[in-house]
């Protein structure tokens, strides 16, 4: 484990509603070593978008870190001041969110948005904070950035204002981007270009970054390795090419088949039911009612997470029997 | 969303869609025309304040005519003057009175709205019983038992201690509910994971996202401050050294049937410049949330 950058284990993360305890995140653990794109892949409600926020120490009320450790460049996160966690958002760890019409203040201008969060983060000048946002508006590949410098969100197309936020991020030359869906409310011609804008930066800046995304396509295509996540916990880790070739989880299998496929003929097959109720989640494993597999042990026993072979994990307890069809493209 | 080469910017746009409302426009000509009167006032009055010149010159209870235009008092008082003296001193009471509630409506339901908590609880309940206070009788005892007491010779500025004390709620409540709704946007999120501190996230990122309504209703506050303090002064609980619209209507009152120029003018004066403001505030409205028309 040495040469990580960001260790997040069995970390729990409650919302304490009025209706009864949302487990959002229950058990999750996320490795991300440095200058690596780690992907984290689930459905809506699985759980990564908290993960993220805890790891920024930014849940709302009522949610609140229950439990685990959250470790960057060594140090526990948890254990610091909040002080100290301001100092590290935004300049070493940033986020890019899904949507960028919400994620930009309205009333600001572009140069706004990006002097306010360097002179925040650095002791630079006015001119030089204008400067900086300048190249770096010509970095993520906006043109007449002088011109853009001036413009209010709203007068931005969507992939411009994602270029704008993710220009934002990485300000400070973060070592770790969160990335929360960074592409889902885009459209799709628009996404290849985020996408491959991402990646350039990722490897120029030789920073870490963890996808958030519900898309296997894209974790094809950025990530190195994948971590499954269900109803908050841990179903599946991975390097990506195992992850398609040779998936050990039921739910990974069924993530790949929802996949539509260019070479293969073949109808998409969907999930039956919806993510389970996290106020009550299933008995045994979470998956259980929903997998075609389902014994009668699985809505007995907890799964643990159990070792594949080197690097690959998988918290089902029929892996060693089943034999699972991943995904050849 | 850009024409004829013109930023954006959100003012822009909502004076432009402000410029095609009419009564909007024409309340902010009158709103214009009683602030130039207020500013020009000492040199177009041709008394000074509360001067009973007019008595030794035997016009003392003359009706309105070219020497003096609305008339004269019993006293001997020239009306003409006196509402005059009057737009300056209840504008001053409106536009004060309202710009004090709204700051203090910002920092209150700003901070009700945005931290959890016993803070929060407890600057509601103060909210709502400040709202709920019968706000005309409390101003009325505490005008009164104030000049005598403590503030003698603070004059109107006392009026405007106390409407804005009692007046801020409704600011308030206003402030706090988009607080609740600005804080849960994207972009109040992103400001937080990018390193900003409550304080900022507060007053750079949320409240200026909230400040149309705040202007609409401020709008709509100086008209009825002015209201206020009129019905303050004409039940006698004013300022009786500074000549005001309401001071004027008590002053009238007892030759009401005989002498109706005291009364019509100030009057006159009130309910057009109310009028103003309240068409103003609701062209503001149109302008700052036109999805509200609906």
């Amino acid at each position: 484990m040495i040469g990580k950058l960001l260790e997040v284990s069995n970390l729990r993360t409650y919302f304490y509603t009025e209706a009864g305890v949302v487990k959002a995140v229950d058990g999750m653990s996320l490795d991300v070593g440095k200058s690596e794109t780690v992907g984290l892949v689930g459905e809506s409600g699985s759980g990564k978008s908290v993960t993220a926020q805890s790891v920024l120490r930014i849940v709302p009320p009522p949610g609140r870190i229950v439990e685990g450790s959250i470790k960057f460049q060594g140090a526990d996160i948890l254990q610091k001041s909040e002080e100290e966690m301001r100092m590290l958002r935004g300049s070493k760890i940033s986020v890019i969110f899904q949507d960028p019409s919400s994620s930009l203040n309205p009333v600001y201008t572009v140069e706004r948005q990006l002097t306010d969060i360097i002179t925040l983060h650095q002791h630079v000048s006015k001119r030089e904070a204008i400067q900086t946002a300048q190249s770096l508006l010509t970095r993520v590949g906006i043109s007449e950035p002088e011109k853009r410098l001036r413009a209010y969100p709203h007068e931005l197309s969507g992939g411009m204002k994602q270029r704008v936020a993710i220009a934002r991020a990485l300000s400070c030359e973060p070592s770790l981007l969160l990335a929360d869906e960074p592409t889902t409310s885009l459209d799709v011609t628009i996404q290849a270009q985020v996408l491959e804008l991402l990646k350039e930066l990722q490897a120029e800046y030789e920073m870490s970054m963890v996808m958030i995304t519900h898309d296997m396509g894209i974790v094809a295509d950025l990530t190195r390795r994948v971590t499954v996540a269900y109803a908050g916990k841990v179903m599946e880790v991975a390097d990506t090419r195992s992850v398609f070739t040779d998936p050990k989880h039921p739910y990974t299998e069924a993530l790949l088949k929802a996949v539509p496929s260019i070479r293969r003929t073949r109808a998409l097959e969907v999930i039956p039911g919806n993510i389970p109720n996290l106020i009550e989640p299933p008995s045994g494993c979470v998956f259980h009612p929903r997998c075609k597999y389902a014994k009668e042990i699985c809505s007995r026993e907890v799964p643990g997470l159990e070792v594949v072979d080197g690097g690959h994990y998988v918290a089902c307890h029929l892996w060693r029997e089943l034999r699972l069809e991943g995904r050849v493209n | 969303m850009r024409r004829n080469g013109r930023r954006a910017n959100q003012w822009a746009v909502a004076w432009r869609r402000f410029r095609k409302n009419k009564s909007g426009i024409i309340g902010g000509a009158i709103v214009l025309f009683f602030i130039i009167i207020a500013i020009v006032g000492p040199y177009l009055a041709p008394y000074p304040p509360r001067s009973y010149a007019p008595l030794y010159q035997g016009d003392a209870g003359q009706p309105p005519s070219l020497k003096h235009p609305f008339g004269v008092e019993e006293s001997g008082i020239d009306v003409f003057s006196e509402v005059i003296d009057g737009t300056r001193n209840d504008l001053y009471v409106g536009l004060a009175a309202s710009l004090l509630t709204t700051l203090i409506g910002i920092a209150i339901g700003a901070f009700a709205g945005y931290f959890e908590g016993l803070v929060s609880e407890v600057l509601l309940a103060l909210t709502q019983i400040f709202f709920v206070f019968p706000a005309l009788l409390l101003i009325l005892l505490f005008a009164r038992v104030f000049s005598i007491l403590v503030f003698k010779g603070l004059g109107l500025t006392l009026i405007v201690l106390i409407l804005s004390f009692f007046g801020w709620s409704g600011v308030s409540f206003i402030v706090r509910g988009e607080t609740l709704r600005v804080k849960q946007m994207e972009f109040v999120q992103a400001a937080r994971s990018l390193g900003a501190g409550s304080m900022r996230i507060l007053f750079r990122h949320i409240v200026p996202n909230i400040l149309s309504p705040v202007i609409v209703i401020a709008t709509l506050g100086i008209a009825g401050f002015i209201l206020t303090e009129v019905a303050v002064s004409f039940l006698g609980f004013g300022d009786a050294n500074t000549p005001t619209w309401g001071l004027l209507l008590n002053e009238g009152f007892p030759y009401i049937r005989t002498e109706w120029w005291v009364s019509l003018f100030p009057g006159l004066a009130v309910v057009l410049c109310v009028l103003g403001f309240n068409l103003m505030g609701d062209g503001l409205s149109d302008a700052l949330n036109p999805r509200l028309r609906e």
